[in-house]
Formats: structure tokens, sequence, C-alpha cells
């Protein structure tokens, strides 16, 4: 006999570690751990069981890796933490004792920290870290356009708008290709969800070395000064999140601006700053190399630009295939936000090929095409002076146009409104005629195209110049849709209404089913004359005809044979179909517990997508067809399927 | 001391007050009032005489009296004195406790000061001579408070208790005299002195938490004694050496001076940092060197992207209908589908801020480090590909089914049934004890027999050569020959059952009985144990020498393995754990199944031991059988289930029907 296993020394109990018992054993308080797993990127983990992961207790409380926390343990910022601890005891003891001096040189001597550390362990490769700045770029925009309080400083928020107009600045500089560079890549994938100061949230999708993919614009608009802290918001979980990923930005830009030979930070000049340029206060210089960069230097640049196109070519031999369908598997189990559990499905990563795959990139780049970047390049606009400047500005210039604004809209402008250049005017507001314009106002307005700003979206996600006059001044613009797609069998709207008109017309007859019962018991009589005919079989066309000739010698109308004949092929294809119900029940007995449920499972899914799409198209049909989707609702009522808003 | 001087430079005052103007009885007792009053006075008193007893308010007296004369003050004196009138007298003695004190400027200082009346020692001023009012003395009046006298004088005699008037009269007392509310008891004088304005005057700056003295000036110049021009002190007020230390440096200071600046020689403290350099993060080209070869963290999920229905223009079919939109309203933020509804802008510039968007942020961030993260791999596959490849069952046909043929037993029900090997022949048993035979082809009933009980079961033999079949009834089992054979196999039976040389009689407790010559044809009869019940189960071996019976009493006999040719009966099993439900023959080797209500175990009877046991899962077992290859078991359940064992395999079903 073996050594006796005792309870609680091997296993599951060993592997993880409550909460309480890290913050314990870190010895730091719950604030600090918080900001120890923030930064250290380290988060709860879902024991198989876990009643057998915290000694038989199922209270509700979250399990750690053991081995993360020991990792935890051995980080230098946990020790600058706990020498911050005593710092502020120090300085609130000398603040309380009005020793002001001995509180001046504790100031000085502040314990500090960097995360140098933290974004290597965190980011082995430079495209681990450019897969990741779409978060990071988020919380960088969002301050950038907050107001600053008491908790957060003025510094922080001008450190965020500068790294977000580094950004906008390196995306609109570099839009020329790079040579060698596989542009159908997209590995990165920032500005989610929200733009600089803008009018409106938009999402930028940008691809290796920065190339916009898709502009949205949603809902989801954010005005400068609408921006309000709330109550509900943790802003220390905020500010500890910022904290790392302005670091991460930091070392981003320098990498992307060195690698692309330009001095980084960009010179920001003040005066201009003042005078409202917004990033064209900031000005880009090239590094002339011999002067500033060692050769072992540059060779090492070389090198790892050299690694990144590497990576990025193995990243699209492996996801070509597998990540796409671990993608659109994900989309098919797409749980409800709600379901917190279910959203973090971490795509496992392989040994040997151990960069993750970016499922939404891939997804992406198999729907749509690259957008060539100088898209805009014969085009000069004119922003008027309603629109939001800083998104239409960087939109503009990062897909090669040249772009003025109104002095009302901030200095800066390259061009004025009298420019002869200017071929597109981008306007968001009605028509007015003006009675006493000039002749030469005339011929200005005669020349150019005066456009509302979806157009410029659009054009970008289409990839292409679209016609004018469906976006001009004062015209109801098309439906703006998602680049981004849906899922793989969802609905699309660009698809025309003849499918789903075919699939009503379709369901209309068959809600006929219900007719009064006399009217059918009158056709029995016709019917049973057509059903010995075509029981037989009706597939054949031969024998429909011979059945209809047989119908016409018992005298029968055309109409009603026909619509007998449908409904008997109604009815085979009913019988085929429990037929069938049958044969998938008798399958289902023999499967295990376990798959059985998963396919219960998916088919749930399945049919709660097609039920979507069914909607979808009830609701164009709708649209399209209000008189015919109002007798259709009359007759299938309560037929329609539940509302999923 | 200073108290008892000032008590003996007032009373002669009081005593020629109280001469003019009350009985004696009376004067004393102003008399111990106003010593009384003196005591309270003390402080003021006192502060006064410390005054004095500085040197400089001598000089001040002494100007003072330079400067008024004294006859004067004197005069004043002796005049308030002789005033007769009670409010006179008053007054009198207020100016007697307060001297009243003038401010005057200093010859020799310069700056205005308080002078005070100088005591004249004259005397007057001692008390020591005069009689005292009281002539108890100056004992506890306590002592007396429940005696008729208040004390002994000076010769001896009780000092009697002034008479007390009675409640009435101390009411009478507060209505008439309009001062008796001003008044206080006196102890010493026993009786109701009323309160002088003066003493009025300090109670009230009392109550009004002022300074009990009236002529105390808060806002008094300030007095400069010591310092200021021309009061420099110029003589040291010690004559003591000066100390070392305030000439020489000290040791220790330098020694711990040395320490620090040892340490910093040593680099073991470093001045702080300039503070404009260590501002500003550093960056530099992080990922340049290669990055080390542990697996890099998984990278967190990425939130979904927006779709059309996020757009501010969407198409119109994304926009909710007022239905969609009010199930909408009434669901909790949780519930949501979709956490907001499609909107139409006909403009950009009209689209509103999005309030919620710091908020989504946050959650977005709460889901980065707050919520667990599964891994998991999505299956990508056809659900129907999860379904098992059947046949259609439309390629199995032809089923049976329509009812060919009907046999119509009696009334009982029937309970067990079998078909002979060449499948001619059914026998059937019922409740009611009779067994009937029929013929399939035809469906006729060929011959009947009936025996007492019920038929527990009906077994053919297996065997081709022969034809026979075993019933099983409550404690036997009958072997029974049908009619009508050939003759070949009639005589095969008859040998086989009812051999002319019996085989040698084994000791066992169950009876082998032969009747060949009946005619309805039961030939061998065996009579189990007494208790065993009756025969439920029937189990033939393949090769038809061997059966085994299972008894329903569920004793350990219930078990019996029969065979023929030798006319042997043994029970396998000594002990058997549970109730039996069904036995089993392995087609080739020789094992043995039995299932008891949950479980099926595997015997080697050759080896007479457990193979192993089988765990169905099923809550009762009801019927189990064996392919003829003898690798696979199925076993039914009364619980709808049918597990299939493969035996080869472990003792979990490989597969589970329901």
């Amino acid at each position: 006999m073996g050594r006796l296993k005792q309870k609680g020394k091997a296993g599951a109990a060993k592997a993880y570690m409550t909460r309480s018992a890290a913050v314990k054993k870190l010895q730091c308080s719950l604030a600090d751990f918080r900001r120890l797993c923030i930064l250290k990127g380290i988060f709860p983990r879902e024991p198989r069981s876990r009643k057998k992961a915290n000694k038989g207790s199922t209270a509700p409380t979250s399990f750690y890796y053991t081995k993360d926390i020991a990792y935890l343990a051995h980080e230098p910022v946990l020790n600058k933490l706990r020498e911050h601890k005593a710092f502020a005891k120090k300085i609130s003891r000398a603040l309380g004792r009005g020793e002001w001096s001995i509180a001046k040189n504790l100031e000085d001597c502040k314990p500090t920290y960097r995360l140098d550390h933290i974004i290597k362990e965190r980011y082995h490769t430079f495209i681990d870290a450019i897969r990741d700045i779409d978060d990071a770029l988020c919380m960088i925009f969002l301050f950038a356009s907050l107001p600053s309080n008491d908790r957060v400083s003025p510094s922080l928020i001008a450190n965020c708008s500068r790294l977000a107009a580094e950004w906008q600045l390196y995306v609109m500089h570099s839009r020329f290709p790079q040579e060698g560079l596989p542009l159908h890549q997209r590995n990165i994938l920032p500005g989610r969800n929200h733009g600089p100061g803008c009018h409106l949230a938009r999402t930028i999708s940008v691809y290796a070395e920065s190339k916009i993919v898709a502009v949205f614009y949603n809902v989801r608009g954010t005005e400068n000064t609408a921006f309000r802290y709330h109550q509900t918001v943790d802003v220390r979980v905020m500010l500890t999140f910022l904290e790392l990923y302005q670091t991460l930005l930091g070392f981003v830009f320098f990498k992307l601006y060195t690698d692309a030979g330009l001095v980084y930070p960009p010179p920001l000049d003040a005066s201009r700053d003042d005078a409202g340029a917004g990033i064209g206060a900031f000005s880009v210089h090239t590094v002339e190399k011999n002067i500033h960069i060692s050769k072992s230097d540059n060779v090492g640049k070389t090198a790892s630009t050299r690694e990144v196109r590497q990576a990025i070519k193995t990243i699209t031999a492996d996801q070509s295939f597998v990540d796409e369908d671990v993608d659109i598997d994900s989309r098919d189990f797409a749980p409800k936000p709600s379901e917190v559990d279910e959203e973090f499905v971490v795509h496992p990563s392989g040994g040997e090929d151990a960069i993750p795959s970016l499922p939404t990139l891939q997804s992406l780049s198999e729907t749509r095409k690259s957008t060539p970047t100088s898209l805009f390049s014969p085009y000069t606009f004119f922003l008027s002076r309603e629109t939001s400047r800083t998104v239409f500005e960087f939109l503009i210039k990062s897909f090669g146009g040249r772009v003025g604004w109104p002095t009302s809209s901030g200095s800066g402008s390259p061009i004025t409104e009298s420019d002869d250049s200017i071929t597109h005017v981008i306007v968001d507001r009605p028509v007015i005629n003006k009675a006493n314009e000039s002749a030469e106002e005339k011929e200005r307005r005669r020349k150019r195209k005066y456009v509302q700003p979806q157009w410029v979206v659009d054009c970008i996600n289409a990839g292409k110049i679209l016609v004018e006059d469906l976006y001009a001044q004062g015209t109801t613009l098309p439906p703006h849709l998602s680049p981004f797609g849906g899922k793989p069998g969802a609905y699309d709207p660009t698809v025309g209404l003849s499918h789903s008109e075919e699939v009503l017309a379709e369901e209309v007859p068959e809600s006929e089913d219900g007719q009064s019962s006399e009217q059918n018991e009158a056709e029995e009589g016709v019917g049973g004359v057509v059903e010995t005919v075509n029981v037989r079989d009706v597939d054949g066309a031969e024998s429909l005809r011979a059945a209809e000739l047989a119908a016409e010698a018992a005298g029968m109308e055309y109409g009603t044979f026909e619509k007998e004949v449908r409904k008997l092929q109604r009815k085979r294809e009913k019988k085929e179909k429990a037929v069938d119900q049958g044969e998938e029940d008798m399958g289902k007995m023999l499967l295990s517990n376990k798959k059985r449920k998963l396919y219960e499972r998916m088919k749930y899914g399945e049919k709660r997508r097609a039920a979507e799409v069914r909607l979808n198209d009830l609701s164009a049909f709708r649209v399209s067809n209000p008189l015919a989707a109002r007798n259709f609702a009359e007759e299938t009522e309560g037929d329609r399927p539940k509302a999923t808003w | 001391m200073a108290r008892a001087a000032q008590k003996k430079r007032k009373e002669p005052e009081q005593d020629e007050d109280s001469k003019s103007a009350f009985a004696e009885a009376v004067r004393l007792e102003m008399l111990s009032d106003e010593e009384k009053h003196e005591g309270k006075e003390g402080g003021d008193e006192e502060s006064d005489e410390e005054v004095d007893e500085f040197p400089e308010i001598n000089a001040e007296s002494d100007s003072r009296s330079d400067d008024e004369g004294d006859v004067e003050e004197e005069g004043d004196e002796g005049e308030d004195d002789e005033g007769s009138s009670p409010s006179d007298s008053e007054s009198d003695s207020i100016s007697d406790i307060f001297p009243k004190s003038k401010d005057i400027i200093s010859e020799v200082t310069g700056h205005p000061k308080r002078v005070y009346p100088e005591i004249e020692p004259e005397y007057d001023s001692d008390s020591s001579t005069e009689d005292d009012p009281n002539r108890v003395g100056n004992i506890p009046s306590h002592w007396y408070d429940d005696l008729p006298h208040v004390g002994y004088d000076v010769n001896g005699k009780r000092v009697l208790r002034p008479a007390k008037g009675d409640e009435l009269d101390k009411f009478l007392a507060t209505v008439e005299d309009p001062t008796s509310w001003t008044s206080a008891w006196d102890k010493n004088t026993q009786m109701d002195k009323p309160l002088s304005p003066e003493e009025l005057d300090i109670i009230r700056r009392l109550q009004a938490g002022e300074n009990p003295d009236g002529g105390y000036d808060p806002y008094g110049p300030t007095v400069e004694w010591f310092t200021g021009k021309g009061k420099e002190e110029v003589m040291p007020l010690s004559a003591a050496p000066e100390p070392k230390r305030r000439w020489l440096p000290s040791k220790w200071e330098k020694q711990k001076i040395m320490k620090i600046v040892r340490a910093i020689r040593r680099g073991r403290i470093v001045g702080s940092k300039p503070k404009t350099a260590g501002d500003k993060p550093q960056l530099y080209d992080i990922w340049n060197e290669p990055p080390s070869n542990q697996p890099p963290p998984l990278p967190a999920p990425k939130p979904a992207l927006p779709t059309h229905v996020e757009s501010y223009n969407p198409p119109e079919e994304y926009l909710p209908t007022d239905a969609e939109r009010k199930v909408w309203e009434n669901t909790d933020l949780e519930d949501r589908k979709h956490d907001h509804l499609p909107q139409k802008y006909s403009s950009l510039r009209l689209v509103p801020a999005y309030d919620l968007f710091i908020k989504q942020r946050f959650n977005r961030q709460l889901d980065l480090y707050l919520a667990p993260r599964i891994q998991r791999t999505r299956l990508n596959i056809d659900p129907n590909s999860l379904i098992p490849n059947l046949p259609s069952p439309s390629s199995l046909r032809p089923f049976p089914n329509y009812c060919s043929l009907k046999f119509t037993h009696g009334n009982a029900r029937v309970r067990c049934i079998s078909t002979s090997p060449d499948g001619a022949w059914v026998v059937s048993g019922d409740d009611a004890g009779n067994v009937n035979l029929w013929e399939v082809n035809v469906g006729r009933e060929i011959s009947k027999w009936c025996f007492d009980g019920k038929i527990g079961a009906v077994e053919w033999c297996p065997r081709t050569d022969t034809s026979y079949f075993v019933v099983g009834t409550e404690d036997k089992l009958h072997f029974i020959v049908p009619p009508n054979l050939p003759s070949v196999i009639l005589h095969a039976t008859q040998s086989a059952l009812a051999p002319a040389a019996l085989p040698p009689a084994t000791e066992s407790p169950i009876k082998w009985s032969s009747s060949p010559g009946q005619e309805d044809g039961v030939i061998l009869t065996i009579l189990l144990p007494a208790v065993s019940g009756l025969t439920k189960q029937i189990a033939w071996h393949r090769k038809g020498d061997y059966l085994a019976t299972v008894s329903n009493r569920e004793s350990q006999g219930s078990v019996w393995i029969h065979q023929v040719s030798r006319r042997h009966s043994q029970a396998p099993f000594k002990k058997i754990k549970g109730a039996v439900q069904l036995v089993l023959f392995h087609p080739i080797k020789p094992h043995f199944f039995v299932a008891t209500q949950r479980y099926v175990r595997l015997y080697n009877l050759a080896e007479q031991k457990l193979i192993k046991t089988l765990m169905p899962g099923i809550k009762w077992i009801s019927s189990m059988d064996i392919h003829p290859s003898g690798d696979h078991v199925i076993v039914g359940g009364y619980d709808k289930k049918l597990c299939w064992f493969d035996l080869e395999l472990n003792d979990k079903p490989y597969k589970i029907l329901r």
C-alpha cells in the first residue's frame, strides 16, 4: 500500500488560491493586489470544481493560479508598492507635524516604479504589443477628451492627448506602403469605437504598419464636453490601466517612429498648438541616420523589422486555415454579453507557432479587400465648419487627400475656401439657396462636389470612390453599414429583397392551411382525383403532365389542380420531414449525454440565428412593401418570431 | 496672617456701624458676615497685599502718600464711618473692603500705575482688643446643629440660638421684605443677611463669566516691568563660570557628522537626484533584444466589433417597431441582448453624445482583470455529423408489420413462451398451470399439459438431434417430449433423457425421477429442494447438456445447474449477494453470467471464481443476452435503458441506449 494521500496536498487544492489567500500571501492591500493584477495581466481562473479548489467550500470566491501568485510575489513593483506605503505613512506624519522640510525631502525621494520589464514580459514581441494596442488606444483617446479633476491630473490628460496625436500623426504620415511589406496583412485593430475629441465614436481598424482598413460611425457619439465621470466607474482601476497603456504606447510609438526613420517624440510647436492647429502642431522629422544612429543600432533595427515581417508571414500562414475556423465558430457560439465567462474564451495557441491568432482581423481580411492608401490622393477637400475637423482631417490625410478647413475649426489650414483646387466640400447641413451669389461663387459651386460626411467613410469602407450624387448635400443618405460584416449566415442588408420575398411568398400559402374546414371538405372530392393520379409520383415532369391530363379529363380547373398538386407536395414534404425527424431521434438516442447536449446546443444556436435572419427579412419586407406586410401580418398573427431587441 | 490682619483692620468700623444702627445681636451678625465676606474676597485682598510686598509698590505707596494727603483719606473714611443710615454703612463697608484705587503717573518710571490707599497701622486697625461679637469662638457650627444653643461664650455660658420664625413668618418675610431674595443665611450669626450691591455685582460678574473684580481693566496698557528702554539688566544673575560647551565645538556632533560624511563618501548615502531628469519615462527600443523563450501570455479576447445595428444610420429593417421598443425597455439591463436600440439619424451632426462610453470602457477593463477566463476549443462541425450514421429504417425492411397468426389461449395469463430450435413449434405456459404446444405454421394447438400451480418458465432444448422442452413449476422441472416426433428423434430423445443404463447417482438434495412410460410425454422430472419456489428462468447451455434454473425464493439455493447426461444437479454458489434475476451461459467458454438487481457478475465455472462484475448502471435489470461470439452482452433494465458491454473492454457499458 502506498502512502496515504492527504487532502488538500495535491491537485486543484494546491493549484488554485482564493483571492484573500493571495492577498495574504503577498502581504499587500487588496487595492495593491488589484493594481498588480492589472499591471501584470493576471486574471482569475475558474477551477473545474470549486469545491475541490476551496477545501470543500462552495462560497463564491474568485480563484487564481498559485503559480500566478508566486509570479506576482517576485514582482519588483510589489516591493515598490510596499515602499510607497511606508512613504505615505512618513509623509502624512511629517505633514501632520508641520515638518515641511522633511516632507519636502521625502517627496523628493518618493519611490517610483517603471513598467518596462512588465511590458517586455507581457508582450514578448512587437507584434504581440501591436495586437493589443486597441484597448490602449481607446483608453488614451477617451482620457484625451475627458476633463481633469482632482483624481485625474491635467498632466495626465495632456500626456494622453499627446499620445493620441502622435498615433494619428504616425498613421497619417506612414500611409505610403512600405516596400516589401505584405499589404494584405492586417494585424492591428486599434481605435475601436473612439476618435480624438470626435463628434462621433468611430471604429477604425488598421493593419500592419498602420493602414486604415475600415471606418465605421456608430451612434455612440462622443462630444468633447459630454463626457462625464460615472458614479459606477472606479477611477482607480481606469488610472491603473491607463498607466500601463501609456507606457505600452510610448514604447510602441517609439518603435514605430524609429522604424519609419522619424524622430520620436515628434516636436510640438507650442504657438501652433495654442492656435488650435491640433495634429498640425506636431512636426515630423526624419532622423539623419548617419548622425543619430550608430551602426550597430541600425543592424539591430533592420533585423527586428525583418523579424516582424517574418512573424506576420507566419501568422498568415497559420491563420489562413485554422483561425478562420476558430473565429467562425466563436461567432457561432456568440454568447450574450452578460455571460462574462462565455465571452472570455481564449483561443489556444500552439507550442511552436506561439503567436496567437487574431480572429477578428483574420475574418476581416477574408471578407474585405484592402483599401488603397492613395484613395483620395487626386482630390482636395474642404471641411465646412459643422463637420468634425479632427476626424475628417485624419481620415482624408490617411488616404492621401489634401484637406482644408475654415479658421473657425482651428488654424493651420493649408488652403482657403476660395482655393480653386478644392474638388469636394464636406457639408453636413441642409441646402440653403443664396439669392445674391456672385458669378464667381456660382462657378465655384458648380465645379465642386458638395457631399455629406458619410461619403468619405463609405468610400474608405468600399475601397473606391463612390458616386457622389447619393451623398449630395441635403439628400437622404443611404444606410451606413458596418464594414465588419456579420457572422456567416447572418442577415445581410446589402442582398436585395428578392430572396426574402421568395421566402415570404413560400410562407404565405402555408398559412392558408388553416382555411375553413367546409372548403376543405368541398375540395376533398376533387383532391381525391388528383391524389389518385398523383400519389404514384409527382416528381417526374411526365407523370405530372399525365396527371394534369387526367385531371382535365375529370373536369377539374387548372388553378384548383395546381393548388392540389402543391398541397400534395407539401404534404409529402411534411411526411418526409417527419420521417427524417424520426431517424434523427433514433440517432440522438445513440449519442452519449455529452454529445447529445452539444448537439442540442448547436441546434439551438442554428435555430436562433435563423430566426434572427428571418426577423430581419420580415422587417425588410415590411419596409419595402408595407401593404403586403400588413396582410401577411394579419395572416400570420402570433407566428412572428419574438423581437430580439 | 494677611487675612487676619485685614479682619482686624476692619472690625472697628463694623463695630461703630452696628452700634449706631442695630441691636447687639444684629450687630454681631453683621460683623460675622463681614468677616465671612472678607474670607471670600481673600484672593483679591491677597493679591493686593502681594503687590504691597514688591519694593516698587512700597515706593509707589510712598509717592502716593506724597501726592495725596493721608489726612484727607482719613477724613473721608471718618466721614463714612460716622454715617448712621444702614445704606450708608453698607457703602461704607464696601469702601473699606475695596479701597478705591487711583491711577497715577509714577515719578520713577514715568508710567501710569494703580495706587491703593495706605493702611494706617492705628489702634483701629487692630481688632485684637475688640470684643468679638461671635461669642462662641471659631468652632464648626454643625456641632450644635441639633442643640438649642449655638455654643458657649467666654464665660462658659450657653449662647442660645436666636429665635427663628415659623414657616409662615418665613413666607411673610419673603412677601413683605423686598430684599429677602437678595439675602443669604449666615451660619455664624444664625440669621439671613442681605447681600450688598457689591456682592450682588460680584455674583452678576461671576455669572457673566467676567472678572469678579469690578475695577479690573482687561484692556489696560501693558506694563513693562523688566523690559524696555532703560531696564536692561547689566549684571549677570548668576556668578557661576561659563561652561566649556559654550565656546568649544561639540565632540559628539563632530562624530555624527563624520559618520554621515563617511557614508556619503562610501556611497551609502546618495543625495537626491535632480528632479527634472526622472520625470519622463525613458523610451527605448524595448523589443530589440531577443524575447525570452518562455511562452508569451495568452492575449485577452477581443470585444465584438460593432455591426450594422450600431450604425448611426442603419438600414430601415434594423429599426425596432414600437412593440419591440417596449419589450426592450421593459427588460432588465442584464437580460437585454443588445445594449442599445438602433436609432436612425438623418445627418451626422444630429448624433448626440454617447453618454455611456466611459462606462463601456470600464466594463471592458473589469472583464480584463476580474473575469475568469476559460480556455476552450471551439468545435466547428456540422451538428448533424455528431449523429451516428445509422442505416435507414426503410433499408431494413421488411418488418413484421402485420399479424399473421393468433394463438388464443385460455383465460389465464401466459407467462412464458419458447420456440423449438427448428422454429416449427411454440410452447407456452400460463398462470393456471397449462402448457400448450402450438404448431407455428397453422397456429393450431397440438397438445396440452396441465400442472399444479403456475408455470414459471418454459424453454426448448437447443439440441437439434433431440426434441424436448423443460417446464419449470413450483419446486419442479418437467422434461417433456412433444408428441408425433419422428422415430429417430424420439429415440434419441428418450435415450438422452431416460437411458437404459442410468449414470451413477450422486449425492445431491435434488432428485431426478424418470417416468418413461407415461403417455403425456413428461419423461423426466427434477424435484428441486422444497423451499426453492417457482422456477422463474431456465437457461440452456448452447450444447444442450447443461441447463441452469433460477427460482424466485431469494435463498442461497435459488440457482441450480443441471447436467442432463449425468443426471446431476449442483448449486454453483454457496452464498450469493443480492437477488439473482437472470443467469446465462457463455456460448464458448465455461463462463457463467449472473445478473442480480443491479450488477452482472461473470464467473468462471471451471476455476470457480469471479472474473468480473459488469456495472450497467441500471436500477433493475430485466433482461440479458449474449452474442453467439461470446464477446458482447446486452443488458436491459426496467428503467428503459439498454447497456451494451464489450467483454474485452472494462466493466462499464460500451454504449447505453435509451
